[in-house]
């Protein structure tokens, strides 16, 4: 039996390879298509995947372990279904769902049916967080799921989902648009604006319209086009960070499923500007039913000569973008673990310096910027630094898209622009009784009331494009909860005050429901915050204790010297 | 006779790209130096340097636990953290790299809370006792909660062991209570020895270090070579220690327990009583282990010195035969002395096995000498003898249990102990081993001579066999060509060497070779081309080049050694090693080689009184052939 099912998995393998190369880099698309095909990752296909490859095979479980969309322990059900945990789903009522789901699955959250049909599981954000409570079927996504519609759900499993009253692709809410939204310029328009001029001349128009990164960090885009292009290599990378996992941010699965040729032009704008022949669009797992939408539309523009060779006529300029999935980690969409992620290797980040547009993607110079930033990129070239300058403040050029789900009553996405104040912000979606806004998701900070009068920009409170509304009936503690439970769990593991001190927070917490926590262990734990981002390798484990650290600074009262224990949702 | 190093010049990482030594490409800010301020001190350094590297020259001692001299940089365990410039971060000082002028500081309240906390969470992980612990002393866990003034558990203590102890294997254990996630032995592991038994697998506060399959350690591919023991900062890996048992024997005064010493252990062992390393003493030790209750010390170098016998008549047979008889021979042939290797060549090349020299490694010869020949000697019932050997080896405990070494009737090693181990016992009968008076081997296996010490260095079994194999055929000295037999192109530290000799001229075959060989006109002109590889990752290069038909594919002879540095840096040995630590030990067992009186196997009085009465039909001749020489068994990579 084990000879022939190796002979058939190396058969396989062999095959895989061709389509995906015999590198490290081709582990991740390996294990996805060999999970597809064997619902789980066997040790027989860990091994034979190992010596297919030349790596150990200790390596590959190391990597297949660390991805939460990879199972190695038990073969998963036809339908896996994954239940969003975050904490806007949380708001909108998830525990109901998922105690429906058990009800008519018979199983709890981790198992899977006797019959194999159905495994349930919870998962980080689905970026449906203003349409919560949402869950994942295997590619097929469901929103604003109801209890009563549970059954529903499962029956349509059942018949393979022919005739479903479930729509296949489930409509985003764009509550606001603006200059970026309504960019109307035709698929390549911008391309062919920018190739007219010369690689320093668009970093230049770049650097005027002064465009600083979308994901949050907002390092200035020019220069990190400049450092890559400045660097002397045959080999250079452009990768598009399409790993949108801060939960509470869902503004790039909209940008990529609808606006997806202007991305692909910014892409290509780098390329050309940094001198780079190759592309990568690292797309989350959570998305993947985006991906043959995507691989189609890269498919009609190479037909259309705007990738491959010779673009636009544009001799020895040749471009082409690939995508590759992730496999469940809210760690790469750090750009280092991101890169290592692409190599085949765990999502943990690198240490910098060296920065990837240094030795990136395999060594390599390598740029990777959020889906929106190549957008607005892209958008610059075609309409000018002017007209990009003439939204937002001095500082925080242009408009942003922000995701904001909550307890608001006109939740979606919103394109403003930049330095507007969370209390402008709360008034435009309806959420003016708010007692606390979560700005830029987990990885963010809580502000409370006294401090609405606050811009959102680099300047003031910065923001990938995630709000998230509290309501005045918001327990914040259990939001506290949710937030460090999420970097408990999605912590890559590597560093030590991420992965222990993560826990202790979390334990902190418990102790504060229980209301058995001092005044002077809570400072203990506050500080260890401090320590959590002045010391931790990578950014999101610098930025694990923000919500912590913010949430007991406003909440003290509200938190300490609980009588009895407040029920957890999970 | 030429060195060649330069073919192998390309590195062969599996470290991630992160963990890989910086490289900023070729360009003419390599050549830089630069100016940079520590704790208000400046220094110039390379290029690259790191802070961690250029604080040390300044004798700043910074902190470290995942950091080790001999791995690639992870930067995980955040201990190390310094103040660069006005960043609002810290640093880890041993993965920054200095590329421009900064100012760092080594110091501050925020540094200092930093460490406490980094300190106080691993602390609330670690379970056990340091009382109980085999690295009491000399952790380096506990050497900082000291230095820190740890006092208290901050942020609590972890109740009870979460995991099983895994004994499995008759080389190490593992603990996985005690271990702190630094990586260091997936990093030796995976990309300093090539052999991939363990990796991190899962993540966030899942995270353990794991085998394939979480398999027990006998049963993953894991060739003992201790390194990964060698390179924990705390007791999560450790030997699997016999010296309970071994007390017990020399107890018993039924028994006669002889030990033998290998020459790794004694340029060593001083290090574990406070020596400076490269301090040899192995007169000392002698008395040491006769204080212990040991019945008579043996030199292990006796063993060596026959292995290069048997070993050298053997590759002159196979050289015949492609040479002369043109039978099918398997050429280059491999040295066996080291078990980690033998069994990395069993598990990842099962079908190149009979490249390997059958000769037994010199601790299993003279085992099965001992039981045979001095039991003859002495009258003594084999059954009554316990063979101990003093190695600087993890693998040989589980080369002693191997199926193969029953040649005699009885197994021909009862005990494997280590330098660390033998360090204890030899503390716990109270005996300050430096104030030891001096003494010296027993009889019947005479002196030390310096062609056996030699064995303890990579390079040294080649460069015993050349001076051995040299005169045998040419008649005349080796120090013709090398001064003071200092053979040099085979000695020193790079993972793989090269060296040619010609044999211009050949002489008459010596008496003991008479019955295997007429004459060595057909060596005439023949140039003898060798390799050294010492760790197993070079080995792997080595491997790959033979297999692709590259330049080494031509090799007579390579010799083989699984640990960095050879046994001297072996899994056995006192933590910590380093290259430093091992360039003084190679130190050390050079001065041993050169003040000894006797420096070629052949000459080794003992020896040549083994082949005159015991086995009286020569080297590789019958009664050699089952008692000195072995098979090996076919494994694989594969466990499933």
């Amino acid at each position: 039996m084990r000879i022939i099912a190796r002979q058939q998995i190396n058969d396989e393998l062999t095959e895989l390879m061709r389509q995906y190369g015999e590198e490290r880099s081709a582990l991740l698309p390996i294990l996805h298509a060999m999970q597809d095909k064997y619902g789980f990752l066997s040790g027989l296909i860990l091994q034979e995947t190992a010596h297919a490859l030349g790596i150990h095979p200790a390596e590959v479980e190391g990597v297949a372990s660390f991805y939460s969309f990879f199972e190695t322990d038990k073969r998963l059900g036809k339908y896996v279904i994954r239940l969003c945990q975050t904490i806007s789903c949380n708001l909108a009522g998830k525990a109901q769902v998922a105690r429906q789901l058990e009800n008519e699955l018979g199983i709890r959250f981790g198992e899977t049916t006797n019959d194999g049909m159905f495994t349930l599981k919870y998962t980080n954000c689905l970026g449906m967080c203003d349409q919560g409570p949402a869950l994942l079927i295997n590619d097929r996504l469901f929103a604003k799921v109801t209890p009563n519609l549970v059954h529903q759900i499962l029956r349509d499993c059942r018949r393979d989902f022919v005739k479903s009253v479930f729509p296949q692709v489930v409509p985003s809410d764009v509550r606001q648009s603006g200059p970026l939204l309504e960019h109307g310029i035709k698929d390549g328009a911008a391309l062919e604006a920018a190739l007219k001029n010369t690689p320093g001349q668009i970093i230049e128009l770049i650097e005027n319209a002064k465009l600083k990164g979308r994901g949050g960090a907002g390092f200035p885009t020019a220069l990190k086009w400049k450092l890559a292009m400045d660097k002397v290599s045959d080999t250079k990378y452009v990768v598009c960070n399409a790993d949108e996992g801060e939960p509470g941010t869902f503004k790039d699965r909209y940008l990529l499923y609808n606006h997806v040729g202007i991305i692909f032009d910014g892409m290509t704008i780098a390329g050309y500007t940094i001198g780079a022949r190759k592309a990568y669009i690292y797309l989350r797992a959570e998305y993947r039913y985006m991906l043959r939408y995507l691989e189609s539309e890269i498919k009609a523009r190479r037909e259309r000569g705007l990738l491959g060779e010779d673009i636009l006529g544009k001799k020895g300029f040749d471009f082409d973008i690939e995508i590759r999935l992730g496999a469940g980690s809210y760690v790469c969409g750090e750009e280092t673990a991101l890169i290592e992620s692409l190599e085949g290797q765990r999502g943990e980040s690198r240490n910098r310096p060296p920065f990837p547009v240094d030795t990136g993607f395999f060594g390599n110079p390598t740029i990777v910027n959020n889906v929106e930033t190549f957008a607005a990129a892209a958008m610059i070239c075609a309409r000018g630094d002017v007209w990009f300058r003439k939204h937002g403040t001095e500082i925080s050029t242009g408009t942003k898209l922000f995701s904001i789900s909550g307890n608001c009553e006109r939740p979606g996405i919103y394109e403003l622009p930049f330095g507007i104040s969370v209390n402008e912000m709360l008034r435009t979606v309806g959420g003016e009784d708010a007692k606390a806004v979560q700005i830029g998701g987990a990885a963010g900070q809580c502000l409370a009331r006294h401090e609405f009068d606050q811009a959102i920009a680099y300047e003031g409170v910065p923001s990938g494009g995630s709000i998230i509304v509290f309501g005045p009936d918001t327990d914040m503690l259990n939001v506290a909860r949710n937030f460090s439970e999420f970097f408990v769990e999605e912590c890559c593991g590597q560093c030590t005050p991420c992965r222990v001190g993560n826990v202790k927070i979390l334990e902190g917490i418990r102790l504060l429901e229980e209301g058995r926590c001092s005044i002077l262990y809570l400072d203990e734990l506050v500080k260890l915050s401090r320590t959590l981002r002045n010391i931790s390798k990578c950014g999101a484990g610098q930025s694990s204790g923000n919500a912590f650290t913010t949430i007991m600074e406003h909440f003290k009262d509200e938190i300490l010297g609980r009588v009895h224990t407040v029920a957890g949702e999970n | 006779m030429a060195k060649d190093i330069d073919i192998f010049d390309q590195e062969l990482h599996r470290a991630p790209t992160s963990e890989r030594p910086f490289d900023f490409g070729v360009s003419p800010e390599h050549l830089k130096t630069i100016t940079v301020t520590i704790d208000d001190r400046e220094i110039t350094v390379p290029f690259g340097t790191t802070i961690l590297a250029a604080a040390r020259q300044l004798g700043i001692q910074i902190p470290t636990l995942c950091y080790h001299d001999d791995l690639c940089i992870a930067g995980v365990c955040r201990i190390c953290v310094v103040e660069v410039d006005k960043h609002r971060n810290l640093h880890a000082s041993c993965a920054y790299p200095i590329t421009e002028p900064i100012v760092i500081r080594t110091h501050s309240p925020a540094i200092r809370e930093a460490r406490r906390h980094v300190l106080d969470l691993m602390l609330s992980n670690h379970v056990g006792e340091c009382y109980t612990c085999v690295r009491n002393g000399n952790c380096e866990l506990q050497k900082l909660a000291h230095e820190y003034g740890v006092n208290f558990y901050r942020f609590g203590k972890a109740e009870g062991p979460k995991f099983p102890i895994d004994a499995s294997s008759p080389a190490l254990v593992r603990d996985m209570d005690k271990c702190i996630l630094c990586r260091r032995c997936v990093r030796t592991c995976v990309d300093l020895q090539e052999v991939g038994v363990y990796h991190t697998m899962n993540r966030g506060e899942q995270t353990a270090i794991k085998t394939f399959l979480d398999q027990p350690m006998s049963d993953v591919v894991c060739i003992n070579c201790g390194q990964c023991v060698n390179r924990c900062p705390t007791g999560a890996l450790h030997g699997n220690d016999p010296s309970d048992e071994l007390w017990g024997m020399i107890d018993d005064p039924t028994k006669h327990v002889v030990i033998q010493t290998a020459p790794a252990p004694r340029a060593a062992i001083g290090e574990c009583f406070g020596l400076p390393p490269g301090t040899a003493v192995t007169r000392e030790l002698n008395s040491a282990l006769r204080h212990c209750g040991f019945d008579k010390v043996f030199d292990t170098n006796f063993a060596a010195d026959l292995t290069i016998m048997e070993e050298g008549t053997e590759l002159l047979l196979r050289l015949h035969k492609a040479l002369v008889t043109k039978e099918p021979v398997f050429l280059p042939q491999f040295t066996s002395c080291s078990p980690g290797w033998v069994k990395y060549l069993e598990h990842f090349y099962p079908d190149k096995l009979d490249h390997l020299s059958s000769a037994k490694s010199p601790q299993q010869m003279f085992g099965a000498v001992i039981k045979t020949y001095y039991a003859d000697l002495h009258g003594i019932d084999p059954a009554d003898i316990v063979t101990v050997a003093l190695m600087p080896c993890t693998a040989k405990k589980f080369e002693r249990i191997r199926p193969e070494f029953y040649s005699s009737g009885y197994q021909d090693i009862d005990y494997v102990v280590t330098t660390r181990e033998m360090a204890q016992m030899i503390k716990e009968v109270g005996v300050e081993l430096p104030r030891m008076p001096k003494s010296g081997f027993d009889d019947p296996f005479g002196p030390a001579t310096g062609s056996g010490v030699i064995f303890g260095a990579t390079g040294g079994v080649m460069e015993s066999a050349i001076r051995t194999v040299y005169e045998l055929v040419t008649g005349t000295s080796v120090d013709r060509l090398f001064e003071q037999l200092r053979i040099m192109p085979v000695r020193g530290f790079e993972g793989i060497r090269y060296a040619e000799l010609v044999i211009e001229k050949v002489g008459e075959v010596p008496p003991i070779l008479r019955s295997l060989f007429d004459d060595w006109k057909w060596l005439e002109g023949v140039t003898l081309k060798t390799a050294i590889a010492h760790g197993t990752a070079n080995a792997k290069r080595v491997m790959e080049n033979i297999i692709a038909g590259g330049k080494l594919s031509e090799c007579h002879f390579i010799e083989f050694m699984a640990c960095p540095g050879g046994c001297l840096g072996g899994g056995g040995q006192p933590i910590p090693t380093n290259r430093e630590i091992r360039a003084k030990r190679a130190e050390a067992i050079y001065a041993e080689d050169e003040g000894s009186e006797v420096r070629k196997s052949f000459e080794n009085p003992a020896v040549q009184t083994l082949y005159k009465e015991f086995l009286t039909d020569g080297p590789c001749g019958h009664r050699s052939h089952s008692l000195l020489h072995t098979t090996y068994t076919q494994r694989s990579k594969k466990m499933i």
